[in-house]
């Protein structure tokens, strides 16, 4: 039997896609919100550092599964080599309603002012496409707003000396400094930066109906036992499902948007639950797969007018590619500075975020999340053994006398970085998968560089009898859980996929509402701007579609 | 046409079609392990020691850790039983001609120094002929320490000792503030 016609699909329940679905369905505009995983089960891997969001040695706790869901890498020889999510390079995101928004650390960071203009403020920079976003931060500012509220943030921005304009406070209070946050604190402040509390996705007092965090160390990669931890799954899914008019279809695995012949979309081919092709039409459609999953649907979505892939007339769908480089330092105290108080990463500091000289853009800092014990074996002064008994004796003796300063950088966004699709390689369904290439650009390590000596300095100045430097950004594409840039917003349909409303330029009634229409990942983790893009763009919607199209 | 690493595609397309496929030298065995052979695992048993010696607290031969390679390998780590089967072979191939006895038997400061060979390539290929003894080595010491610091649920880290050595045991665990049957 025929699936019945609805208003709207949108394809992933993540960030993006679950704020979506409630700026329609609370519009009275009838939903199906596709997911190809289900609701994340608490109890399955709880206390398991080897099938965790962070390390998926052995597994990935919310999926996909890693037998039926391979990519391909391809190496800048050309090589290519298969990838699953337990084996690196893959850049997996988890695959349940919610999505990363589940198991994330939950840091919860506007962009500032100058992210959304980095060519305006830098100058182009050569071999990059960097430019400037179609909107502005006064644009999406009342959109952070409501998805602080509506998802609810903890945090005090009028600590923080560069935070970008804002008309409301976060809802809730900071999350207190732990141990090591307070010594990181006042060395920094010695050193005449400006520490103040990470705003967090995550309920420090009781909010929304939930309970506040329990103070669990090790948060980051788990979900929350006690429901603490806010994301799409727990606050605005369920506002769209209330309202009657949005359905969450789990088990779903969207394999291509059909486009008719005169360039409209019509709906989506998608594998049922029971591995059953299906069809759902609808008047319009919103991708929210995250950057590699949306820009493979796209390319694989060919029709008459687009023959190499809905919106991809100008070869720009899957370009630019982008994530986070993490980069930063470490320390050995003489004395136990660690301490088990969550989340973990209480202390941030945006003094180098942008306006660094020499440097384009920049990153946050903060106190690292977790400590645990097989990353841990990782964690060395460089010239360390790395096994027998110096290794051992090293991991025993000064797992609680290290601490961490990092941070994500602002990266550089590179053209030949790409997903593509390999006509060869086929998924569990029979559907060609991503293929993932390309480079990074070079600044990327520079600036690496950069705010890893910053973080260096904290500790320094904080006590830590011996330092040194984790320096990341060499090596890509990049990728990662962060992953962003494949479907970026434009003005100019030669040089971009959507417009400054995520939507589709030349199809209407299809849009696009996920890290994909970045144009840069900020240097800051992107999931409360990405919820924020989907209150952009499910807004748009909901108050320019009149019954069955746009008015 | 560009070259695809066969090996990992054709291992992934046929278990993408849903079947197991079982590497032709894999058999079950007595002595309790799933993919080892009995001589296979007492050499394994030194390597992954030496990685993670006994000292003032248990190492990996307390731990189990052979228990987790080898239920792995039967699993998710299929690919790299070829890996684990040619370096066992070549170790045991070396030590024999070297020293007149098997691996596990050799004096321990002899099986560091000749570890450290493995681990930087330093064995000229007559003497390590299938495969690189880095890879090898590198596979062993990262299961050993996934084995030994991970959870017990997958096979070893027997009681948690790991993370009684580390002072952070119960009630402070992983992800949440209790401990889960196993």
């Amino acid at each position: 039997m025929a699936n019945k016609h609805v208003n709207a699909l949108v394809v992933g329940a993540g960030a993006g896609g679950g704020v979506v679905a409630k700026e329609l369905a609370t519009a009275g505009i009838s939903v199906v919100l596709f997911e190809r995983g289900e609701w994340p089960i608490y109890d399955e891997h709880p206390n398991d550092e080897l099938i965790s969001q962070r390390t998926e040695v052995l597994g990935s706790p919310f999926g996909p599964d890693h037998l039926k869901n391979p990519r391909v890498l391809i190496n800048k020889e050309g090589k290519k080599e298969i990838a699953t999510p337990i084996r690196g390079g893959y850049s997996n995101n988890a695959a349940c309603v919610g999505s990363g928004t589940v198991s994330y650390g939950a840091m919860a960071w506007r962009f500032m002012e100058e992210d959304f203009q980095l060519k305006t403020v830098y100058g182009a920079v050569a071999g990059s496409t960097l430019d400037d976003w179609p909107i502005t931060y006064q644009d999406l500012e009342p959109c952070y707003e409501k998805a602080e509220w509506e998802i609810g943030v903890s945090g005090d921005d009028t600590q923080n000396p560069f935070a970008p304009p804002r008309k409301k406070k976060q809802p809730m209070p900071p999350f207190e400094y732990n141990q090591e946050a307070r010594v990181l604190y006042d060395a920094s402040k010695r050193l005449g930066m400006h520490p103040f509390p990470l705003p967090m996705l995550r309920n420090s007092v009781p909010y929304n109906g939930r309970a506040a965090c329990i103070r669990n160390r090790t948060c980051c990669g788990y979900a929350c036992p006690v429901n603490a931890k806010n994301g799409s799954q727990n606050t605005v899914i369920p506002v769209a499902m209330a309202t009657g008019n949005c359905e969450v279809r789990t088990g779903s695995k969207v394999v291509e948007i059909m486009v008719d012949d005169r360039g409209k979309a019509t709906g989506v081919k998608y594998f049922d639950k029971n591995e059953k092709p299906q069809v759902q039409t609808a008047d319009l459609i919103v991708v929210s797969g995250a950057a590699i999953e949306t820009a493979r649907l796209l390319l694989n979505s060919k029709s008459k007018l687009f023959p190499h892939g809905a919106g991809n007339n100008f070869d720009w769908v899957g370009r630019n590619l982008m994530g986070h480089a993490y980069t930063g330092a470490y320390g050995l105290f003489d004395w136990d500075i660690l301490d088990f108080s969550g989340p973990g990463a209480t202390v941030a500091w945006c003094d180098f975020n942008h306006h660094n000289p020499g440097i384009v853009g920049g990153g946050l800092l903060a106190n690292e999340f977790n400590r645990l014990p097989f990353l841990y074996c990782g964690v060395r002064p460089p010239g360390s053994e790395r096994w027998g008994k110096e290794h051992k004796d090293f991991q025993r003796n000064m797992y609680h006398r290290t601490a961490q300063v990092v941070g994500p950088i602002q990266e550089m966004p590179m053209y030949e970085s790409r997903v593509t699709v390999d006509q060869e390689v086929k998924d569990f369904w029979g559907i060609p998968v991503a293929a993932l290439s390309g480079d990074r650009h070079p600044l990327d390590y520079e600036h690496c560089k950069f705010l890893s000596s910053k973080a260096e300095a904290i500790l320094k100045e904080a006590g830590a009898y011996q330092t040194w430097q984790s320096v990341g950004g060499q090596g890509g594409p990049s990728g990662g859980q962060h992953q962003n840039g494949t479907a970026r917003m434009g003005n100019d349909k030669n040089t971009s996929v959507v417009n400054r409303y995520g939507q589709v330029h030349e199809i209407d009634n299809l849009f696009v509402a996920d890290g994909s229409i970045m144009l840069n990942g900020g240097g800051f983790n992107p999931a409360l701007t990405i919820m924020a893009l989907g209150f952009w763009v499910g807004g748009h919607i909901a108050r320019n579609f009149a019954g069955t199209k746009f008015k | 046409m560009t070259e695809l690493n066969r090996r990992n595609f054709i291992r992934s397309a046929s278990l993408a079609t849903g079947s197991i496929l079982f590497f032709s030298s894999c058999r079950n065995q007595t002595g309790g392990y799933l993919f080892f052979t009995g001589e296979e695992a007492l050499c394994l048993i030194a390597f992954c020691e030496q990685i993670i010696p006994k000292d003032d607290s248990p190492g990996a031969t307390d731990a189990g850790v052979i228990y987790y390679i080898d239920r792995q390998l039967s699993t998710i780590f299929q690919y790299d039983q070829e890996t684990y089967r040619n370096g066992i072979r070549n170790l045991q191939g070396y030590c024999n001609k070297k020293f007149g006895k098997s691996f596990e038997k050799v004096d321990f400061a002899e099986q560091t120094k000749l570890l450290k060979q493995l681990e930087n390539n330093k064995l000229q290929e007559i003497e390590w002929p299938l495969g690189r003894s880095s890879d090898f080595f590198n596979l062993v010491r990262s299961h050993t320490m996934q084995g030994f610091y991970g959870s017990p649920i997958h096979g070893g880290n027997k009681d948690y000792l790991s993370f009684r050595m580390l002072k952070i045991d119960y009630p402070l665990v992983i992800g949440q503030n209790r401990y889960r049957s196993l």
